[in-house]
C-alpha cells in the first residue's frame, strides 16, 4: 500500500497543494521542473508494481485532478499550466500503472515543448504569462506552429502519441464505472485546458503594445528535435494501438 | 500494384509536408493542385479496378480498404477537393496565412479519405478525431476575428463530444464482439441478423454510433455549430457543407450491418431525421441572415439523410449526400461570381423557367389554378409509383416505402407549386415542361439510387428496409399520410392562391409568436445571452 501512496505523492500533485503552493523559495518554473522530475521517478517506480490499482487511490488522485483542472483554468502562466497538466493526468497514470508509462513519457515530451515555449516567452516578453501575447499564429508563425503542435498533443488529438497511448489503454483494458468517469474527465479536462491557451495566445488580434520576436535558428532546431521525439513516440503509439 | 491506391490518405499529408518548404507563393496552389489531380486519377483508377474486378483492394494488414463505398466516395471527395483548391487559389490570395490554409485543407482531406477507406474501428476513430481538429483549425482560420474563434469553439466542443461517444462505442464493440476489424464484424453482424437479437448492449452500441453521427452531421439538437460558421472563408464553407458534415451518413453506411441488429436505433434515426428535416427547413425560411439560412438548409438536408438511413435506404443516403454536396459546393463557390455579374446587370439572377416559359397573365384565375394544383399534387405520386414499379416491385413490401413516397410527393408538389407561382402561367408548354422534367429527375434519381444499392449491398439491400420497417399497420400509415396530404394541400392552396385577399390583415397573435420563435431559432441564443449577463 505504501508504494501506491508514494506513487500518488510523486505524480498526483499532493506535495504541491500541501507544501509548495504557498512556498516563497520556489518559483513556478522550479516547481514545473520539480513536478516533471517527480513524474519521472513515479514512472520508474511504477515499473515494479503489479498491474492492479486500489480504487481509493484512483479516487483521491481523481479529486486532485478535478481541483487541478479548476486551478489550471485560472492561470495564464505556461509554467503553472505545465505542472497542473501533470497533476491532471495523474489518475490515468495510476489507473493503468506500468501500461500508462508511455502515456506519461509522451506527456513529459509535450510538456518539454511547452517549457521551451515558456522560456521563449520569458526571454522575449518578460514572463511566461501568455495572457496578453495574442495573435501569434499570424505574427510569429513559427512559434505559433510549434505551440499548436504541443497543444494539439496535450488536447489528446491524433496523430500525437498522447492520444494514441490514451486510446490504446482505453481499447485494451477492462473497464468499470470509475475508469469511464476518469477517462471522460481527462478527455475533456486536457482538451479544455489546451483549447483555452489556443484561444488566448494563438488566436486573436496582434497586441500593438508588444514587440513580437521570431525564433532563432537554434530555438527552431531544439523545437524540431522535440517534434521528432513526439513523432517517434507516435510511431510506437500507433503500433501499440493497432 | 493496385495496392498503391491505398496510399491515397497519405498523399495530402505529403502535399502538406512539401508546402512547408515551398518558398514561392505562386507555387503553393500549383503543387497542391498538381498532386491532388494525381490523387483524383488514382481514385478513379481504383474505382475502375473495383468495378471491373468486383473485388475490394485490401492492404496494410487489413486496416485500409478500397471497396464499393470508397469507389463511390473517394473520387467524389478528390474531385471536390480539386475544385475547392482551384477556387481557393485566387480567393485566398490576399488573406494572411495562404500557405497555412492549403496545409490545413490537405489535412482535412486526408482525414476524410482515411475515414472513408478505413476497415478497422481504431483507424476510423483516429480519422474521426483528426477530422475534428482539422476542422477547428480551418474554421478558426481568420484568427483575428473573435466571432470566428468563438464559433469554432462550439464546433470543437460538439465534435469532441462526438469523439468521446465514438470511442466508448468502439470499447463496447470490442467487449461484445471481440474484434476491431470491420470486415469481420460486418460478416458477424450479417450472420446474427438472421435471428432476433435481444442483447441490450447491441442497442447501446448502435445508439452511441448514431449519436456520434448525429453530432458530426449537425442533426438537431447538435446542429448549432453549422449555421454559425459562415465567417470561415468560402472554400472552408464549401468543404464543410459538401464534405465534413456528411461523415455521419458515411459512418452509418460503414456500420449498416450493425444497424440491422438494432431496428429500434433505425426508428430513432428516422424520427430524429424527420424532425430535423422539418424544423431546420422551416427555420431556414424564417431566419433573416442568408448565410445562416444556407446553414439551416444543410441541417435540413442532413436530417433527410439520417431519415433515409432510418428507413433502411442506406445507399440513397449516400446518393443524397453526394448530390447535396455538389449542389451546396456550387452554391458557395458560385456566389462570388454571381454577385460580380449582378453588379453589372441588375436583373440577375435570372430563372431558366422565366426565360423559356414566361407568359404574363395579369389576372390570376384562382379556381382554374386550384384544379391545376390538384392535378399537380396527385401527379407526383403517380409518377413516383410508376417509376418505382418499373424499377422494382419488392420495394412496396415495406411500409418505409410509404414515407419515401410521401417525401417524393412533398418535393414534387413543392417543385410544381414554386414554378407555378413564379410564373403565374398556366400554359401547356409550362405544364409539359414541369411534368417531363419531374419524371426525368425522378427516374434518374431512382435509377441511380437502385444501381447504387445493388453496387454497395447487392442482395442485402432489402434486408435494411425489412429491419427498418416501422411497427405500424399499413392502413393506419396510409390514413395518417392522407390526412397530412390533405392538410398540406389546403394550407398551400390558402397560402399561395388566396393570399391576395388577406393582404391587409394582421397575422394572428399565435401565428406571430410561432414565427418569432422560429426566426429566433427557439430563443436558444437569447437564453445563453441571458445567463451570461446573469453570471456577469
Amino acid at each position: 500500500m505504501m508504494i501506491y501512496v508514494a506513487l500518488l505523492l510523486l505524480a498526483g500533485g499532493l506535495p504541491y497543494y500541501i507544501l509548495l503552493e504557498n512556498n516563497k523559495y520556489l518559483n513556478s518554473k522550479q516547481i514545473f521542473l520539480l513536478s516533471g522530475f517527480l513524474l519521472i521517478c513515479a514512472i520508474f517506480l511504477s515499473l515494479s508494481l503489479p498491474d492492479d490499482h486500489p480504487d481509493l487511490l484512483v479516487m483521491i488522485s481523481f479529486l486532485s485532478a478535478i481541483f487541478s483542472i479548476y486551478k489550471a483554468t485560472k492561470t495564464t502562466s505556461f509554467y503553472k499550466l505545465g505542472y497542473y497538466l501533470i497533476f491532471v493526468n495523474a489518475p490515468f497514470f495510476i489507473l493503468f500503472q506500468d501500461r500508462g508509462m508511455m502515456y506519461s513519457v509522451s506527456l513529459l515530451v509535450s510538456l518539454t515543448g511547452l517549457y521551451l515555449i515558456a522560456k521563449f516567452y520569458e526571454k522575449n516578453y518578460g514572463s511566461a504569462n501568455y495572457g496578453n501575447i495574442t495573435g501569434i499564429t499570424l505574427v510569429t508563425p513559427c512559434v505559433g506552429t510549434y505551440l499548436s503542435f504541443y497543444l494539439i498533443a496535450l488536447a489528446l488529438y491524433p496523430p500525437f502519441p498522447n492520444s494514441l497511448f490514451f486510446l490504446s489503454y482505453i481499447f485494451k483494458s477492462q473497464h468499470d464505472l470509475l475508469s469511464y468517469v476518469v477517462v471522460t474527465t481527462l478527455f475533456f479536462g486536457n482538451f479544455f485546458l489546451a483549447m483555452g491557451v489556443m484561444k488566448k495566445t494563438l488566436f486573436g488580434r496582434q497586441n500593438p503594445n508588444i514587440h513580437y520576436v521570431h525564433m532563432t535558428t537554434k530555438e527552431k532546431i531544439i523545437h524540431f528535435i522535440v517534434l521528432i521525439a513526439l513523432i517517434v513516440l507516435s510511431v510506437f503509439g500507433l503500433k501499440e494501438t493497432l | 500494384m493496385e495496392k498503391i491506391i491505398l496510399l491515397i490518405p497519405s498523399i495530402p499529408i505529403v502535399i502538406a509536408f512539401l508546402l512547408f518548404f515551398v518558398r514561392n507563393k505562386e507555387l503553393i496552389p500549383k503543387v497542391s493542385i498538381m498532386l491532388s489531380s494525381l490523387l483524383a486519377l488514382l481514385a478513379l483508377s481504383g474505382t475502375y479496378y473495383v468495378i471491373t474486378n468486383d473485388t475490394p483492394i485490401v492492404g496494410f494488414g487489413g486496416l485500409l480498404i478500397y471497396n464499393q463505398l470508397s469507389a463511390i466516395l473517394v473520387p467524389y471527395v478528390a474531385i471536390l477537393g480539386l475544385v475547392i483548391r482551384k477556387y481557393a487559389t485566387k480567393y485566398m490570395w490576399d488573406e494572411a496565412g495562404y500557405r497555412r490554409f492549403f496545409i490545413l485543407l490537405n489535412f482535412i482531406f486526408s482525414s476524410i479519405y482515411l475515414l472513408v477507406m478505413s476497415n478497422n474501428l481504431i483507424v476510423l476513430a483516429l480519422a474521426w478525431q483528426l477530422l475534428s481538429i482539422s476542422l477547428y483549425l480551418l474554421v478558426s482560420f481568420n484568427v483575428g476575428s473573435n466571432t470566428a474563434v468563438r464559433h469554432a469553439k462550439w464546433i470543437m466542443v460538439i465534435h469532441k463530444g462526438a469523439d468521446l461517444i465514438f470511442i466508448f462505442a468502439i470499447v463496447l464493440v470490442y467487449d461484445t464482439f471481440g474484434s476491431f476489424d470491420l470486415a469481420i464484424l460486418s460478416e458477424k453482424w450479417l450472420a446474427m441478423s438472421h435471428n432476433h437479437v435481444e442483447n441490450p448492449m447491441v442497442f447501446a452500441i448502435g445508439f452511441l454510433f448514431l449519436m456520434a453521427a448525429m453530432m458530426k452531421s449537425a442533426i438537431m439538437p447538435f446542429h448549432i455549430w453549422l449555421p454559425y460558421t459562415s465567417e470561415a472563408p468560402t472554400p472552408v464553407s464549401a468543404v464543410m457543407h459538401a464534405g465534413v458534415v456528411n461523415v455521419g451518413g458515411i459512418l452509418l453506411n460503414k456500420l449498416a450491418y450493425l444497424l440491422l441488429l438494432t431496428p429500434s436505433v433505425l426508428n430513432i434515426a428516422f424520427v430524429v431525421g424527420l424532425v430535423t428535416a422539418i424544423v431546420a427547413s422551416v427555420i431556414m425560411l424564417t431566419v433573416s441572415d442568408i448565410k445562416r439560412s444556407l446553414g439551416y438548409s444543410t441541417v435540413g438536408q442532413m436530417g433527410y439523410m439520417i431519415m433515409e438511413v432510418g428507413l433502411g435506404a442506406f445507399s440513397l443516403a449516400i446518393y443524397h449526400l453526394i448530390v447535396h454536396g455538389i449542389f451546396k459546393a456550387t452554391l458557395f463557390l458560385g456566389a462570388g461570381s454571381l454577385i460580380g455579374m449582378a453588379r453589372h446587370e441588375s436583373n440577375l439572377p435570372k430563372r431558366l423557367s422565366y426565360e423559356l416559359f414566361w407568359e404574363e397573365k395579369i389576372k390570376s384565375k384562382a379556381k382554374k389554378a386550384f384544379n391545376y394544383l390538384a392535378f399537380f399534387t396527385i401527379l407526383p405520386i403517380l409518377a413516383f409509383v410508376g417509376v418505382k414499379m418499373i424499377l422494382t416491385d419488392d420495394f412496396f413490401e415495406f411500409n418505409a416505402s410509404i414515407i419515401i413516397l410521401a417525401f417524393a410527393w412533398l418535393t414534387g408538389t413543392q417543385l410544381f407549386v414554386s414554378f407555378f407561382k413564379a410564373s403565374k402561367s398556366d400554359s401547356f408548354k409550362m405544364i409539359f415542361a414541369l411534368v417531363s422534367s419531374f419524371v426525368l429527375i425522378l427516374f434518374t434519381y431512382e435509377f441511380i439510387g437502385m444501381t447504387m444499392e445493388h453496387f454497395l449491398y447487392g442482395n442485402d439491400g432489402l434486408l435494411f428496409y425489412k429491419a427498418a420497417t416501422l411497427n405500424v399497420d399499413i392502413i393506419i400509415t396510409l390514413i395518417i399520410l392522407a390526412v397530412i396530404m390533405i392538410i398540406g394541400w389546403m394550407f398551400m392552396y390558402k397560402r399561395h392562391l388566396e393570399d391576395a385577399s388577406e393582404a391587409g390583415n394582421k397575422p394572428a397573435q399565435l401565428k406571430w409568436l410561432f414565427y418569432s420563435f422560429l426566426a429566433k431559432e427557439g430563443y436558444f441564443f437569447s437564453l445563453i445571452k441571458f445567463f451570461k449577463k446573469d453570471n456577469a
